[in-house]
């Protein structure tokens, strides 16, 4: 049986890791990156998200060296995002072992592209990142830096055709804040979205997982705030998933290298 | 002992040779045809699609060397991912095309009736679905897999394992010395580490 994923999300400043509050730009450092993913390896966890939050600001491309530093460390997938905006971009990263890679801004820019990366490397390593904003008006828009206002489900539906194989949802208004995920949110994209969901942004304690995994019908779910700032682990979240009845991955062995 | 591991523009090849390192086996990741030729075990891995993989085998004259070393000369080979899916004798991602042709079957885009979610992403238990001893070990074991696209195999005694997804997809193929897995072993954590190893070292 299929598990349901939870996936620690790295974000990355160009300096270290840090943490976002509702995308704010003020975000608070957490720490190193490549200290971060092998302490994850060494939990076993799922998968990682390791995204550069500022690279296509600051016209960046991702670093290649320090992301092949984290993806040494890493024995699970791994996806990379931050400022791809080329074919070659997707083939540095995919080259230095991302098993998937996360566009954004190129999305909004060219949704076109979805579909030109996909003939090459198939729909599988195509994740796109879907940040949602709920505003006063209480509709959902699509959060962009690009100085563009979009309607959420209305993108979704014009670009769910395009050929993509994952999304990770996370709500803007919930980032970081703990206080539980938007479940209206994740209710609203799984009628929509046929590919496989990863639901972020809101998660504080494991009490939030289940109520996300009972009302809901996505297999993953990624945090980072629970990891940093809270006592609980990988581990934790997946039993509190598991109580309410869902398939989870629980490893108690390392591997050993004899030789 | 050496392990070519396929260079063909195809993704996922630092990962693996990050594996072998991790099992105390030396990698070289080569496109040279006397490099490949030298090895004693050939690696291909993969991500991408299926005629972009056979385009760019072709581009580097991989095809027919590819074929030599493992059907002729029984050079032992192991595929991974898009490397199972390229064994076929034919894909039909984006479009058809012909594939090395080494299993009887064909390459195609996974169908959930029930409306389950394609891709076929995560961690999902796999079955050993013969008596195959060799295997049956890593019955019930999870394993990461990542795809849009199954091989349906044209002989059901050459599937080793397979994964329950709306319905049985083959999850590992076995024909003499040719090992083909759907997963990533790579990236399958302990399970995956012991897979790799009981499959390299009954070569070395």
């Amino acid at each position: 049986m299929l598990k349901i994923r939870v996936i620690p999300i790295l974000t990355f400043n160009g300096f270290g890791l840090v943490k976002t509050k509702s995308f704010a730009p003020n975000p608070r450092m957490v720490g190193n990156a490549v200290q971060a993913a092998k302490v994850y390896n060494s939990r076993n966890v799922d998968e990682l998200v390791f995204l550069d939050i500022y690279a296509s600001d600051k016209k960046r491309k991702m670093n290649l060296q320090l992301a092949r530093l984290i993806i040494n460390e890493c024995f699970m997938p791994v996806a990379l995002g931050g400022g791809i905006k080329t074919i070659k971009d997707i083939k540095d990263l995919l080259a230095i072992g991302a098993d998937k890679v996360v566009l954004k801004n190129k999305i909004i820019e060219d949704p076109e592209f979805i579909n030109i990366a996909s003939d090459i490397y198939g729909n599988q390593c195509i994740t796109l990142a879907i940040d949602a904003i709920k505003k006063e008006d209480g509709k959902y828009y699509l959060y962009n830096r690009l100085g563009k206002e979009i309607l959420l489900l209305e993108f979704l539906k014009k670009i769910k055709s395009h050929n993509f194989g994952e999304i990770i949802l996370t709500s803007v208004n919930n980032d970081g804040m703990m206080n539980g995920f938007d479940i209206e949110l994740v209710s609203k994209v799984e009628k929509i979205i046929n590919v496989p969901i990863v639901v972020s942004g809101g998660a504080g304690e494991p009490e939030h997982f289940k109520e996300l995994f009972s009302k809901t019908n996505i297999e993953a779910v990624a945090a980072a705030s629970i990891f940093h700032f809270t006592r609980y682990t990988p581990r934790d979240l997946k039993l509190a998933i598991k109580s309410v009845g869902k398939p989870v991955r629980i490893v108690e062995e390392a591997f050993i290298p004899h030789n | 002992m050496t392990i070519a591991i396929v260079k063909y523009g195809m993704g996922n090849v630092a990962s693996v040779q990050k594996a072998l390192k991790k099992l105390g086996y030396t990698s070289i990741i080569t496109n040279n045809h006397n490099e490949i030729k030298q090895a004693d075990l050939i690696l291909l891995p993969g991500v991408g699609s299926f005629k972009k993989g056979m385009e760019n085998l072709n581009e580097s004259g991989l095809v027919d060397l590819l074929t030599q070393e493992v059907i002729v000369n029984k050079k032992p080979f192991l595929g991974i991912c898009l490397g199972m899916q390229l064994i076929a004798l034919k894909g039909t991602e984006p479009e058809v095309v012909n594939g090395l042709g080494w299993i009887d079957g064909e390459v195609v885009k996974i169908e959930s009736p029930k409306g389950l979610r394609i891709p076929h992403l995560g961690w999902n238990t796999v079955i050993s679905s013969t008596n195959d001893e060799f295997y049956s070990e890593f019955n019930g074991q999870d394993y990461y897999f990542i795809h849009s696209y199954h091989f349906k195999v044209a002989n059901k005694n050459e599937v080793v394992l397979t994964v329950p997804y709306d319905g049985d997809l083959v999850a590992a193929v076995q024909k003499n010395n040719i090992h083909a897995m759907q997963f990533h072993p790579e990236k399958s954590q302990a399970f995956g580490m012991q897979l790799l190893k009981k499959i390299i070292e009954q070569y070395a």
